[in-house]
């Protein structure tokens, strides 16, 4: 297991099936069980994906947002991709390219996903300053 | 491949041999060592490693080697020989009627190609066409014919704007014993016969897709098989669309397949012979090659599903699933089977046992 502050990073088994469930996850409950826990799952070694797999990923993330946390991908091999898009469960995961992005994604400032040419505060005070015009 | 009565361009007893694999590295050498790669594009390596050929894999619910025997036949060619292993051989009408001989190594091709063109020969044909079956090719046979007769030559070859094509009009005289006829034809400084229809060389499934792509929306002259429902949706016999599914135009549903329960057939997609498509799952610009079963609530785009291999365009990777239930071969009786063996996709497929329906 390998952790980079507060976010866990842990590497997926080569073969993400029932077997593999039953080994990875008594190692992964635990981390789950904290307030906000901040997890990657690095998939660079899956070579097999089957619905047990896909099963307990979804099962890990809600268990992560039922506390306020958060699941991310990272490292996924294209045939993973497929087997993701392909059970419809592509779009619920942040996907990265690795697991570093993954981590760095976890501690990124909010407001810099905000859009710097259309700031909403703005668009406020323009709409106030309209209103003043009008009256 | 167009074209009516062949006879009425003067042409007398024709005969056709058709032949489909075995093909081997030494052909594309003897072509490049006679000089003719020049006009020959770089071939792709196609991905299929093992399995059926790609012109005998059912599209819009025919295979492309069926309707070039269907078309011969209708084109009034009095004698067809097909030259195949038996993998690449589908029972399919059109070729049931053919008279098929088995192949095995290049050498036994390259014998048994000689040696029915010398029994056309003996039999008093006077014009072959000699096709290996590897590309759908839109061509007015009768046109070509009546261009071999008036160019005076042996043999005649066509082209097309990639370059040349597997397929020749020969006099049966030029043929003597002993020679390596398919060697020779590709060797040979042909008269080209340029096709102006339209040419699909199936190199890789891609090809296929697009095939099937193009047949939906009249591109080429593949027609699918069965009855258009509505504008643009064809359905062959037997196939079975639950009433809260929808499909979306253009699409095809093959003989005998099941689309279930609020499914979406959409962008051109085509369900193939006896195939399964789930509760709830989208296919979208996908083909569902024959006897497959595709599983509930998936989402299916950009790919091509065998059995339990699919292979996503888009990204161009071959999965294999192992997992029953989200895609596998399905099991048909026998009597419905379209071809004996699964395409395999790159080197992690494999041949399949079927999985039986209740495992699910």
């Amino acid at each position: 297991m390998l952790t980079s502050g507060p976010v866990v990073v842990m590497q997926l088994p080569e073969q993400l099936n029932l077997d593999g469930v039953r080994t990875f996850l008594p190692e992964l409950e635990p981390l789950l069980e904290c307030h906000r826990p901040r997890i990657v799952l690095d998939c660079s070694q899956v070579r097999y994906i089957d619905s047990a797999g896909v099963e307990m990923m979804l099962h890990c993330l809600e268990e992560a947002m039922k506390r306020d946390g958060d699941l991310k991908l990272a490292a996924l091999s294209p045939e993973s991709e497929v087997i993701l898009e392909l059970m419809r469960v592509a779009r619920v995961f942040e996907a990265f390219a690795s697991s570093d992005e993954a981590v760095r994604s976890f501690n990124a400032v909010p407001a810099e996903a905000v859009p710097q040419d259309a700031p909403w505060v703005a668009n406020v005070f323009g709409e106030i300053g309209a209103l003043k015009q009008a009256s | 491949m167009g074209g009516s009565e062949l006879r009425e361009g003067g042409t007398g007893v024709l005969s056709a041999i058709v032949i489909v694999g075995p093909e081997t590295r030494e052909e594309e050498e003897s072509c490049i060592a006679a000089g003719e790669a020049a006009a020959t594009p770089p071939r792709v390596e196609s991905q299929i490693q093992q399995g059926t050929p790609l012109v005998c894999v059912e599209v819009l619910g025919w295979s492309v080697i069926a309707r070039l025997i269907d078309e011969l036949r209708r084109a009034g060619v009095d004698m067809i020989s097909m030259l195949g292993n038996d993998s690449g051989a589908p029972a399919s009408a059109g070729i049931d009627s053919a008279a098929k001989i088995e192949l095995g190594s290049r050498e036994e091709a390259a014998q048994e190609v000689t040696g029915q063109v010398l029994t056309f020969k003996e039999s008093g044909v006077e014009v072959i066409l000699v096709v290996r079956a590897g590309a759908y090719v839109d061509i007015d046979l009768r046109d070509a014919f009546q261009f071999h007769r008036e160019q005076g030559q042996a043999v005649t070859r066509a082209f097309d704007k990639e370059g040349p094509l597997d397929l020749w009009v020969i006099d049966p005289a030029w043929v003597s014993e002993g020679m390596d006829t398919l060697a020779t034809l590709r060797a040979a400084e042909p008269v080209r016969y340029f096709v102006r229809g339209y040419v699909n060389r199936l190199e890789h499934p891609r090809d296929l897709r697009r095939l099937a792509v193009d047949g939906l929306t009249s591109r080429c002259g593949l027609r699918p098989q069965g009855s258009e429902i509505r504008p643009g949706v064809w359905m062959d016999e037997g196939a079975h669309v639950h009433r809260d599914a929808r499909i979306v135009a253009p699409a095809f549903i093959g003989r005998g397949a099941r689309i279930g329960e609020q499914c979406l057939i959409t962008r051109c997609s085509n369900i193939e012979s006896n195939s399964h498509v789930d509760y709830g799952t989208v296919v979208e610009d996908s083909s569902i090659l024959p006897n497959s079963y595709v599983g509930i609530g998936l989402d299916l785009s950009h790919s091509i599903v065998d059995g339990n291999n699919l292979l996503n365009l888009e990204r161009g990777v071959t999965v294999e699933i192992a997992d029953p239930c989200v895609i596998r071969q399905n099991r048909v009786p026998q009597q419905e089977k379209n071809f004996q063996a699964p395409v395999a996709f790159g080197l992690g497929g494999e041949q399949l046992s079927p999985v039986e329906e209740g495992l699910r």
